[in-house]
């Protein structure tokens, strides 16, 4: 039997399809360059739709927008390769983002405060699913749906839910500019260099690409699999919580249900970059470029002036689009 | 060995009938009564849900999920919303078809292409949304009032109870059938269940179909109780109706898991909801208590499993 399953079955009848990837295969450069070039195509539509989107200052911004998924999709990229998923960002986003509005009043002197309480939010929560997840063996959708049900409660009992306001400092990070690069484009891109290294070069990087790909190998070669399925889970929180910080920041306050946005797209963003959604294999390089793909996306289909409807019909078809050109791209890479 | 009485309740299988039992009971104190009127509400409160909530564990069985299936049910209920009204027999089968084609591309997608289940379906899912904002842009719509009003009638039992406990019969009696022996074969071993000559691909592919069907019931009949359509009612289904099928006892890894245990599941995130209603409780609380109840109920099982390794672990050190 030859090791690709999609070339001839037992009774000799051909297989339809090969199964979900868990055979290795080797994800060079075609993903990126697909997404690249996809991207160039949107900015291209956004061009001819609104004249001037190409130019290197609407880039920039586009940029700046995207930076919110794009550091909520650091942890959701983290989670997703060691096999698991956090839908629990949304609340843990919104909760760390009251936790900072709630302590900090506007008021900057409190901003440290304010930012600790953030952090404690998203770790804590984090600290939470991964427990659940490596140690009572939940499985990952329930556990984190349950903790954002619970955040999600949680944060309308304690702070009534009511939008606050924002220090000006965090305002001016979120929103303002060193020169021409706004301060968030170089923050996510300080944060992007770090974690690509991190996951590609470090022996954390190589112990979390080795659980998400088999667990009971992982196991065997001494790897401790549940403190790194909790470091990841707990990663994850916090990059909520940050990034919850930064959004109240870019819109000036904290309201409620501000994290629902993310969810989706931030799960989306990791699987078009190319990382399996079974864990074990990609990186966060990948996930930029989904994240930027996501962006161009949204922007050219609210500048077409298409109704929400459509909206969302195109977005789910260039998504199912996206990811089936995967499966054809990694088939051909692996022959 | 002897049996107590306990073991013969066999607490671990039956959890979701005696959670549910709790409830309900605790529900009939509070209020200090149980009227039929009580019943019928809970019934067609629950029914929509359970509709839904039975696509959802075919899915599951396969060791699959579907978050398509709540914008599938906005979809079939804004169908239901302009046609009932013009032509019921074409209103329903619209709606259902709607919904069986929607899972059939589910399927194929899964079947054929073999994309993971929650990526496939979190792209329909966007897509869904989109078809039901299209054709319904705004709730409303036109329920002929026959409907509702056969819906909450009474003939003896209440309407509702009988339609609920004919579903319930229905997914009984699918799992009974040598198709869903296949389903839990598929999530329990998918080569073994190949090997043993189930048609995976086509039993799959049945799933997702049967699963779009159930949800777009699932949505009518929400559109009927409500008298109108919406192109967002669905969405709260998407993952409630995971959690329901969890709740019954259905693991997500599929292989296992019973309608009856399904049926509970759907009637305890109803009655939770409705002590809370009566309790004066704000909403608020309902999603804190069902993520605590979520993960109390998967929880305590694994929780014992470790509790009972560390201690063991602590005996042979000591």
């Amino acid at each position: 039997m030859p090791a690709e399953g999609n070339s001839v079955g037992l009774q000799g009848a051909p297989l339809p399809a090969p199964p979900p990837s868990r055979i290795a295969l080797p994800r060079g450069a075609t993903i990126p360059i697909a997404l690249a070039v996809f991207s160039l195509i949107l900015i291209g539509i956004g061009e001819v739709l609104s004249p001037g989107y190409a130019s290197a200052k609407n880039m920039l911004q586009l940029l700046k927008l995207s930076s919110f998924l794009g550091i909520i999709a650091v942890g959701q990229t983290l989670v997703i390769l060691a096999g698991g998923i956090d839908l629990s960002v949304a609340w843990v986003l919104t909760a760390a983002a009251f936790a900072f509005t709630t302590v900090t009043q506007g008021h900057a002197a409190l901003i440290v405060q304010g930012l600790l309480a953030a952090l404690a939010v998203g770790a804590g929560v984090g600290l939470v699913n991964g427990v659940g997840v490596a140690r009572l063996h939940i499985s990952p959708i329930v556990m984190t749906l349950a903790t954002n049900s619970i955040m999600q409660g949680g944060t309308l009992v304690v702070t009534s839910g009511s939008p606050l306001g924002v220090p000006d400092l965090v305002r001016l990070v979120a929103t303002g500019s060193v020169g021409p690069l706004p301060i968030m484009t170089l923050l996510w891109a300080g944060v992007t260099a770090v974690v690509v290294i991190a996951v590609a070069m470090t022996s954390g990087g190589r112990k979390l690409l080795s659980v998400g790909e088999n667990p009971r190998v992982s196991f065997l070669s001494g790897i401790d699999n549940d403190a790194v399925t909790i470091v990841a889970y707990t990663l994850s929180g916090l990059s909520a919580a940050v990034a919850g910080v930064l959004f109240a920041g870019f819109s000036a306050t904290s309201f409620l249900g501000m994290g629902d946005q993310f969810v989706l797209p931030s799960i989306a963003a990791v699987v078009l970059g190319g990382t399996s959604i079974l864990g074990g294999q990609g990186g966060y390089g990948g996930t930029v470029l989904g994240v930027i793909f996501i962006t161009l996306l949204s922007t050219d289909l609210l500048m077409g002036n298409i109704s929400p409807g459509l909206r969302n019909i195109i977005f789910g078809l260039a998504l199912i689009c996206a990811v089936l050109s995967h499966r054809v791209l990694l088939r051909g890479e692996s022959e | 060995m002897r049996r107590t009485w306990l073991s013969r309740i066999r607490l671990e299988e039956n959890w979701p009938v005696l959670t549910f039992a709790a409830l309900f009971l605790l529900d009939v104190l509070l209020k200090g009564r149980f009227s039929r009127f009580d019943l019928q509400t809970l019934c067609v409160n629950v029914l929509p849900l359970l509709l839904i909530s039975f696509g959802q564990f075919f899915v599951v069985l396969t060791r699959g999920i579907d978050l398509s299936l709540g914008p599938i049910s906005s979809v079939a209920g804004a169908c239901a919303a302009l046609l009932l009204a013009r032509d019921m027999a074409t209103g329903f089968a619209v709606a259902l078809l709607a919904g069986a084609a929607a899972g059939f591309c589910n399927g194929l997608l899964v079947v054929r292409f073999a994309l993971p289940p929650i990526v496939v379906t979190l792209a329909s899912m966007s897509v869904w949304q989109g078809v039901a904002l299209l054709i319904l842009p705004n709730p409303g719509g036109d329920i002929p009032p026959e409907l509702p009003d056969l819906l909450n009638s009474d003939f003896g039992v209440p309407t509702a109870l009988i339609l609920l406990v004919l579903v319930w019969l229905a997914a009984a009696w699918v799992m009974s059938t040598r198709f869903g022996l296949h389903l839990r074969a598929i999530g329990d071993d998918e080569a073994a269940a190949r090997m043993g000559g189930v048609a995976v691909q086509r039993v799959k592919l049945a799933a997702y179909v049967l699963a779009g069907a159930a949800a777009a019931l699932g949505g009518v009949t929400l559109a009927i109780a409500t008298s109108s359509g919406s192109p967002t009612v669905g969405d709260d289904y998407i993952l409630l109706s995971v959690a329901t099928v969890v709740l019954g006892g259905v693991p997500l890894v599929g292989g296992a898991g019973g309608a009856l245990g399904v049926a509970m599941g759907a009637l305890i995130v109803t009655i939770i909801g409705s002590l809370l209603y009566f309790a004066n409780l704000s909403s608020f609380y309902q999603s804190i208590i069902n993520g605590v109840i979520l993960l109390a109920v998967v929880g305590s099982r694994s929780a014992r499993q470790w509790l009972a390794l560390q201690l063991g672990r602590l005996g042979h050190a000591g």
